[in-house]
């Protein structure tokens, strides 16, 4: 990257990655002097980065300076007001490209009445589904077996947390943008989002990763964003 | 039907939606509840005249399903805004004024069916006759579908304000009156022997029109309510 802003540093060797994923090339996403403006101040940007297959990239900030709208802003909900973000090299078009993004925000968009398992039912009848996996496995997958058929209201935060992660398993979605997703989860959770993330990673696709900076629990040296207040 | 495929998704919604308002019921009966309270006071209230009580028949279980409506609507939105679900509606590969559509269908199915059902009840009690409830009952088929429609689309207008059940009460009113007009005018001509089936047709267009365009107005809407 040439650009004057390298609001990124070099954390992996991205040579050998890229040896390994002879095609479809290499980069997925890409930002281009991206931008956002809430009364005229920036938010965050512009901002140059890019993310390629099988790739994480920590976004750190404090609090408030813009990692949940930066994630906002890729996923469609709220429109850039300067730059452009490329998915393969093509401009992204979020009403064709919905579904190849997801995301996990603060809320977690699960239905406090309906148990795990029928928000997962819900998820996948709108989105699809990966191959050799159902809702049942993936509940198991993150150690919700038990819980499928209690309401979620009555689940703890980070029971909830692990719901949600289930859909990250389910759906075919190449680019994750996760907000903080080690937020409630106890050790073992930890673990689950780092194996759940280096899977996609190893699978092809690629992750964003948000945290506020004074503790990361991504395994491994990702590559960072940092994002200044 | 495979996973993610339109039919699934509108199934899936249709689905989820109906669940949730099984799962509180007690929020269903109370629309029906009310309609049925208000309609018993009447006689009360204007003394046992039968020949009264069946000219104003038609006009009373009118207005009580469509304010009884306008108890269920605020929630329609609201719960999906909270809890992230609409956010989630947007970033499915599916068209959102679809799946609003499917929304406002199920809303309608777990709010209006109900006192569509109770309806000719009501009006037997207030001695309408026979043929009037008939037509009440198309009536009250097509207004009751055209109001959940208009009511979405104000309802995503006010998603993002505080307290926004005053101001969408104030804004609906304007337009239940034509709805109540045309409603009310087809059940007092079928009480009177004339044809009534002019005012059905309107209710009819006026309803296939906001079927097309009150979800794709939901839609643009919540757009920016979730922006702000």
């Amino acid at each position: 990257m040439d650009s004057p802003h390298r609001y990124w540093e070099n954390g992996t060797d991205r040579d050998s990655e890229a040896n390994r994923m002879v095609s479809p090339p290499p980069v997925l996403f890409e930002a281009r002097a991206l931008l956002f403006l809430r009364q005229d101040e920036p938010v965050f940007g512009p901002l140059d980065f890019h993310l390629d297959r099988g790739e994480i990239l920590l976004v750190e900030g404090d609090n408030g300076s813009g990692k949940t709208t930066l994630l906002r802003v890729i996923a469609g909900l709220l429109r850039a007001d300067g730059g452009s973000m490329h998915l393969d090299g093509q401009i992204l078009d979020h009403d064709s490209a919905q579904g190849r993004l997801l995301l996990l925000a603060h809320q977690l968009g699960l239905k406090g009445d309906l148990s795990p398992l029928e928000n997962l039912r819900v998820a996948v009848g709108l989105h699809g589904c990966r191959e050799h996996i159902t809702p049942r496995d993936a509940l198991r997958n993150v150690g919700l077996q038990g819980y499928e058929n209690e309401p979620v209201r009555q689940l703890s935060a980070g029971q909830k947390k692990r719901a949600a992660l289930a859909r990250l398993l389910l759906l075919p979605a190449e680019l994750w943008l996760l907000d903080e997703p080690f937020a409630n989860l106890d050790r073992e959770g930890i673990a689950l989002v780092n194996r759940v993330i280096e899977r996609h990673a190893e699978e092809g696709g690629a992750a964003l990763v948000t945290s506020h900076g004074a503790v990361t629990f991504l395994h491994g040296q990702p590559r960072r964003l940092r994002l200044a207040s | 039907m495979r996973p993610g495929s339109l039919r699934a998704a509108c199934a899936a919604i249709l689905r989820r939606d109906l669940l949730l308002a099984w799962r509180r019921r007690g929020d269903i009966a109370l629309p029906v509840l009310y309609a049925l309270i208000v309609t018993t006071l009447f006689p009360f209230a204007l003394g046992p005249d039968t020949a009264l009580l069946a000219r104003v028949a038609g006009g009373v279980v009118l207005v009580t399903v469509l304010l009884a409506m306008l108890l269920a609507f605020d929630a329609l939105f609201r719960q999906d805004l909270e809890d992230g679900s609409l956010e989630q509606l947007m970033l499915a590969p599916q068209p959102l004024a679809l799946m609003l559509g499917m929304k406002i269908l199920a809303h309608w199915l777990s709010t209006a069916l109900p006192l569509i059902i109770v309806a000719p009840v009501l009006a037997s009690m207030l001695h309408l006759p026979g043929e009037a409830i008939a037509v009440l009952v198309l009536a009250l088929l097509l207004a009751t579908p055209l109001l959940s429609l208009l009511g979405a689309v104000l309802v995503a207008l006010t998603a993002g304000t505080r307290r926004s059940g005053m101001l969408l009460a104030l804004m609906l009113l304007p337009l239940c009156v034509p709805v109540v007009i045309f409603a009310a005018g087809a059940v007092s001509a079928a009480q009177t022997g004339l044809p009534w089936i002019a005012p059905v047709a309107w209710l009819a267009a006026a309803l296939a029109l906001m079927l097309v365009l009150a979800p794709l107005a939901c839609a643009a809407a919540l757009r920016i309510a979730i922006d702000a």
